[in-house]
């Protein structure tokens, strides 16, 4: 599972990221949604994209809008650290999946795994 | 209570609560960190159960890292602090270098604000009798809206001069005000007035004036206005 990690939160993307390697997702992180564009419009390609509701410049909302037209096939998860009900309401609207800063990485793994119906990810970390 | 004390009011509710959003906001963030690092030690502790050799690097990383995020948490809480204890006294002799200190903190909550960089000027700090809270508001409000339009990339630059014996000027620079027309708005405005604040365009050098009386004594009184300390001598209150 190829995943497309974008927040412009850099230690906890960065932090994330380290724990889905551990678990075998292969991660690319950008810290803001005009990077993370360049990259797919590069014809980079990823299964899921996890995306942050708010950062500057282009938002999660709107990158994923952008995302959605230059690859259909990408699923997407939206993270958010505002507990509002108009960025949960926005986050269901808008992407299959939301969930709450702080993560549960196994609500993630979870998510994850539903999103891509493979088994890639639930591998043992002691393995 | 007349009718513009309760808008005045609200205005000031509604920026109170802004702010508040915006701190609990970077706190989840910090929290986040932390649980994350947390979640990662957690994952390395159970390869090494499995027998799986951990990088010791990765161990002092990660605790550096719940070390540095603790430390940026309590920093926010302190700034939390200094913002709840502004509305200790409505009137009171402040440092206006504070209050712009505290609204730069505070304004890079925001995920879109840039830099800010605070020019201090020659001489004796600039010290103005002011209600700190609204002074705070008004300045708050030209902020973000100078980085909701200038973008995260953009430095604003804030000095405070003596316009005369009466009056400092705090001055924005660094940016270009054709976008900014919308400031202040009516809100803003009464607020300003409430307090003896103007606030003006010199269009000619491109940068916003603040001016702020030295002291709200002998100003005219102005529905909305925050009532005077008695006896306020310039004793912060702050825990």
């Amino acid at each position: 599972m190829k995943v497309l990690l974008v927040d412009d939160e850099q230690k906890f993307a960065l932090m994330l990221a380290k724990r889905l390697a551990l678990r075998e997702i292969q991660t690319e992180v950008f810290f803001s949604g005009e990077k993370a564009l360049e990259t797919v419009q590069q014809g980079n390609r990823f299964d899921v994209a996890i995306l942050d509701v708010k950062m500057p410049g282009i938002g999660g909302i709107e990158l994923k809008r952008r995302l959605g037209l230059l690859d259909p096939a990408m699923k997407f998860v939206f993270l958010t650290g505002h507990g509002s009900k108009m960025d949960y309401t926005a986050g269901v609207q808008e992407a299959e999946n939301y969930l709450p800063k702080p993560l549960q990485i196994e609500e993630l793994m979870e998510t994850l795994n539903r999103l891509t119906e493979g088994p890639t990810a639930a591998a043992d970390l002691d393995g | 209570m007349d009718n513009a004390k309760d808008w005045f009011g609200y205005d000031s509710l509604a920026f109170f609560g802004k702010v508040n959003a915006s701190i609990s906001h970077e706190l989840k963030n910090v929290m986040a960190i932390i649980s994350e690092t947390a979640g990662l030690l957690g994952d390395l502790s159970e390869m090494a159960r499995g027998g799986t050799p951990v990088d010791p690097d990765m161990l002092i990383s990660s605790t550096e890292s719940i070390i540095e995020e603790i430390q940026r948490g309590f920093t926010t809480i302190r700034q939390m602090n200094r913002f709840a204890h502004s509305v200790d006294t409505p009137v009171v002799s402040v440092d206006l270098m504070e209050i712009l200190d505290l609204v730069r903190n505070l304004s890079g909550y925001l995920s879109f604000a840039g830099k800010t960089n605070l020019h201090t000027g020659e001489g004796t700090a600039p010290m103005a009798l002011t209600c700190p809270f609204i002074l705070q508001a008004i300045i708050y409000q030209a902020v973000v809206l100078t980085f909701q339009n200038a973008g995260p990339g953009a430095e604003l630059d804030i000095s405070v001069q003596s316009k005369n014996e009466s009056t400092w000027r705090i001055l924005f620079d660094g940016f270009s005000p054709k976008e900014f027309e919308v400031f202040p708005d009516d809100r803003i405005t009464h607020m300003a007035a409430s307090i003896g604040v103007s606030i003006d365009w010199d269009r000619s050098s491109d940068r916003l004036e603040i001016d702020v009386p030295v002291s709200l004594e002998g100003l005219p009184s102005r529905p909305g206005s925050p009532e005077m300390q008695p006896g306020g001598n310039g004793s912060r209150n702050r825990a």
